[in-house]
């Protein structure tokens, strides 16, 4: 018995051509580990904010030309995409590069007619599905890093590697090149890649008796500090979040479950498997705990985080409200944004805060600093699934312009860092470097990222299990140690495909 | 001899029914009427009867994640022995019936409160009547989101006022607590939707009839008295329509508790709607959500012949006399 992808289906057990499909994987995951600081245009062995700072604006870049190479300037087509762009919330900069971007692409590729729809984050993945089940998929899709392994999987996108489109594999980070690989094949280029920081109000922590200049070292530090900053104060410490269904969650808790020697799999470790269940070690259990410790015994994080998202711990913070978070590079931005907005008191109040907002990097726990490695990758959806057929030439050429050194910077201006490593080096780069505060600091926590397990089911894992294993603590409905067993069970019921 | 006769006299007596017509006759004597209705029976069968159709087959599927939807796999019935098995299933039902009784009850009391009171003539009830129909006009998404708002745990206005007026000493945790989210939710829906049923009995009010009201005002009788002796036998068939529609409603409700809050606090505001669709596309179990969604079905179903039978009662008795 065969499926689409012309592969026998899955009876839980590893067969032959899975067991080649691991070996080729991990050969391939090795030598990008271990090739990548040779022969890429970056040396990440020396990765560090000062090394950030001494290769940005030291190169130029042409990317009508890199383009013109796979497709013809005079190349008559249509392409239809799908992504996920800025919203009427995002920073106006984000807006206008958006805009820039495809004023560029019309004059670079005239020719070619794009058919651009922005779709809301938390409805591409509903879209993108019931479209692929119709045949009426667009062309070309970017999802955010997690989102594309379910589609690869079962066989809707075409093979695609960097080199398809001008650009060695060597050139993108090689964790974004594991989150595009399946089964040991490439479906699709990184287009931007972040890691979240560790954000404080330093008012806040001065006023609480802690030094406003430095930020909790270790996550028992955070569980401290939490504590010292709600009892002073009255204002909750930590912006825990823990809502069920939301991506948000897996995004602000994995890295605590990580630092702690957790995990949902083995995907901390250096050569994952995915096949051994980590949610209930002692490491899991003790992150668990700590979040049970600042939520039930301390009452030191906001009541509201059973339902809250990042989103609405943003109001608390500008409000001086709330004293530290995980935060996305672009919070401060956002952080501007908002405090330009408010006016009489409260325009005080969050100037206030953003004079204070100080950004570090996430604890460590007592196994390790870890974040989740995220971002987005770009997909080509193959013919039989795209709504009139796929155009692949015009669809290789919004690839190649988005993914270039010049545009996977621009567009992730300041909500992230270009998927194309060169574009470290452009004067974009530099002009980032100089005009977001921050950056050089959220861009130093590459290194200590980990990307989610990439297999199918990694979104009913991150999405569903864990923040039901939060959620099953932390209102008493089980122990912290039953809360733990239960998702692993359920893990467990998950790879076994029951 | 005088008993078999009187037999046959009240044999005779007995009205006899008109044979009816057989159904092939009835639709060729219909036929035009059958021919406009025909764009509209195919765009329901294209709509409506081929999803039934599909989701009943999809029930029947293993869907793993790593496969296309064609390459489902044939599993029987284990998709519903899932699903009646697995014990989120017992606690959303418990939930779900929660959810929709009360719901149901308490905006159809509302309602009627409501329906009687601005049936009387004062002044500015035109006002009134278009204030209280704002709940019901106003987009449920919209409502959704400024009712988790000023219920927030930390930062809600009804919280903060309850501190301020010196009703507790902290903001009251309305969603974020297992025992008083789901509560909570059900008076949103209440007061989302207590305005549908003012509207249909106001509309079943105009059928009472003024002269018994006042017969039975002149006879002495209470107001009370003049409410359930006379108003209320003839609302009882709009009322039980209203009741049947709003049972509908609301065992499909799915946008206010999967917007406040997503079916959680650890599941505890999680109804058989918010389930089959976390199940359908949050974690891409297609089958097992199908045959979540064929039960959920059968209940309405349910509902719906009585519903039927409710609207129909009065064409029936009037057919058969």
């Amino acid at each position: 018995m065969t499926n689409s992808r012309d592969r026998e289906v899955d009876d839980g057990c590893l067969n032959r051509r899975q067991v080649v499909g691991y070996v080729v994987a991990l050969g391939m995951a090795a030598s990008l580990l271990s090739g990548t600081a040779y022969a890429q245009s970056v040396d990440l062995s020396k990765w560090s904010p000062e090394y950030v700072r001494s290769i940005a604006g030291t190169e130029k870049v042409d990317t009508a030309g890199d383009c013109s190479k796979i497709v013809p300037l005079d190349y008559k087509g249509k392409v239809s995409v799908w992504w996920t762009g800025p919203n009427e919330a995002s920073p106006d900069i984000s807006r206008k590069v958006n805009d820039e971007f495809w004023a560029a692409f019309k004059a670079t590729y005239p020719n070619i007619e794009v058919d651009n729809q922005n779709i809301d984050y938390n409805q591409l993945l509903d879209k993108l599905r019931t479209a692929l089940l119709g045949n009426a998929a667009p062309m070309v899709v970017r999802l955010q890093i997690l989102g594309g392994i379910e589609f690869s999987s079962k066989g809707y996108f075409q093979e695609l590697k960097p080199e398809d489109v001008g650009y060695p594999t060597a050139d993108f980070w090689p964790g974004a090149m594991k989150s595009v690989m399946y089964d040991g094949v490439p479906y699709g280029v990184p287009t931007n890649n972040e890691t979240m920081a560790f954000i404080w109000n330093a008012d806040l922590f001065k006023r609480a008796g802690l030094d406003p200049e430095k930020p909790p070292a270790t996550w028992d530090d955070v569980v401290t500090y939490s504590k010292q900053i709600h009892d002073k104060l009255g204002v909750p410490g930590y912006g825990l979040v823990a809502k069920q269904n939301a991506g948000n969650t897996p995004f602000r808790f994995m890295p605590q479950l990580w630092a702690f020697g957790g995990g949902a799999l083995d995907e901390a470790s250096a050569t994952p498997t995915y096949q051994e269940v980590e949610i209930n070690n002692a490491g899991a259990k003790a992150a668990l705990q700590a979040s049970y410790d600042m939520y039930v015994r301390d009452k030191s994080v906001p009541v509201s985080a059973l339902t809250n998202t990042q989103n609405e711990n943003q109001n608390p913070f500008i409000a001086g409200q709330l004293g530290m978070m995980i935060a996305h590079p672009a919070e401060y931005a956002k952080m501007v944004d908002l405090a330009s907005k408010a006016t009489g008191a409260d325009k005080e109040m969050a100037d206030t805060v953003v004079a204070n907002m100080r950004y570090g990097l996430i604890p460590q726990g007592p196994e390790r600093r870890a974040v989740v490695f995220g971002g987005s990758n770009i997909h080509i959806i193959k013919n039989d699934y795209v709504d009139g057929g796929l155009d692949e030439q015009a669809a290789k050429a919004l690839v190649c312009f988005w993914t270039s050194p010049e545009w996977s910077t621009k567009l992730a201006w300041v909500d992230s860092n270009p998927g194309n490593l060169r574009g470290f080096k452009t004067e974009w780069m530099k002009e980032r470097l100089d005009t977001i505060k921050f950056l050089d600091v959220t861009t130093s926590m590459l290194p200590n990222g980990i990307p989610f397990p990439v297999i199918p089911e990694a979104t009913e894992i991150m999405n569903i299990i864990v923040p039901d294993m939060l959620q099953n603590a932390l209102t008493g409905k089980m122990t912290v140690d039953q809360a733990a067993d239960d998702a692993a069970g359920k893990v467990k019921e998950l790879l076994e495909g029951m | 001899m005088t008993i078999a006769t009187e037999r046959e006299a009240a044999a005779s007596a007995t009205p006899v029914r008109p044979r009816r017509a057989g159904i092939l006759k009835r639709i060729i004597d219909h036929r035009y009427d059958y021919l406009y209705v025909a764009p509209a029976i195919i765009v329901m069968l294209v709509v409506i009867a081929y999803p039934i159709y599909y989701t009943i087959e999809l029930s029947f599927f293993k869907t793993p994640a790593n496969l296309q939807m064609k390459d489902k796999i044939f599993i029987g019935f284990d998709n519903y022995v899932t699903v009646l098995r697995s014990a989120s299933f017992h606690e959303a039902t418990i939930n779900t019936i929660i959810w929709t009784v009360f719901s149901t009850l308490f905006a159809f009391l509302l309602g009627l409160a409501a329906a009687l009171s601005l049936h009387r003539a004062f002044v500015g009830r035109g006002v009134l009547r278009a204030l209280l129909l704002i709940p019901y006009v106003v987009s449920a998404v919209a409502a959704s989101y400024v009712w988790k708002w000023l219920y927030h745990s930390d930062f809600g206005v009804i919280g903060a006022l309850a501190v301020q007026l010196g009703l507790t000493d902290q903001p009251i945790n309305f969603l974020d607590n297992t025992t008083t989210v789901l509560p909570s939710l059900i008076v949103v829906n209440v007061w989302k939707e207590f305005s549908f049923a003012m509207v249909m009995l106001m509309a079943g009010l105009q059928t009472v009839p003024e002269q018994l009201l006042r017969a039975a005002q002149v006879d002495g009788a209470s107001p009370w008295q003049r409410f359930w002796h006379v108003t209320f036998p003839h609302l009882k068939g709009v009322s039980m329509v209203t009741v049947l529609l709003l049972m509908v409603a609301n065992f499909n409700a799915f946008i206010i508790p999967w917007i406040m809050t997503g079916g959680g606090p650890a599941g505890a505001s999680d109804i058989w709607i918010t389930q089959i669709y976390n199940i359908a596309f949050g974690r891409q179990r297609y089958g097992t959500a199908s045959a979540y969604a064929v039960i959920l079905f059968i209940v309405m179903m349910v509902l719906g012949y009585f519903y039927v039978r409710a609207l129909t009662r009065g064409d029936d008795a009037r057919g058969e006399t």
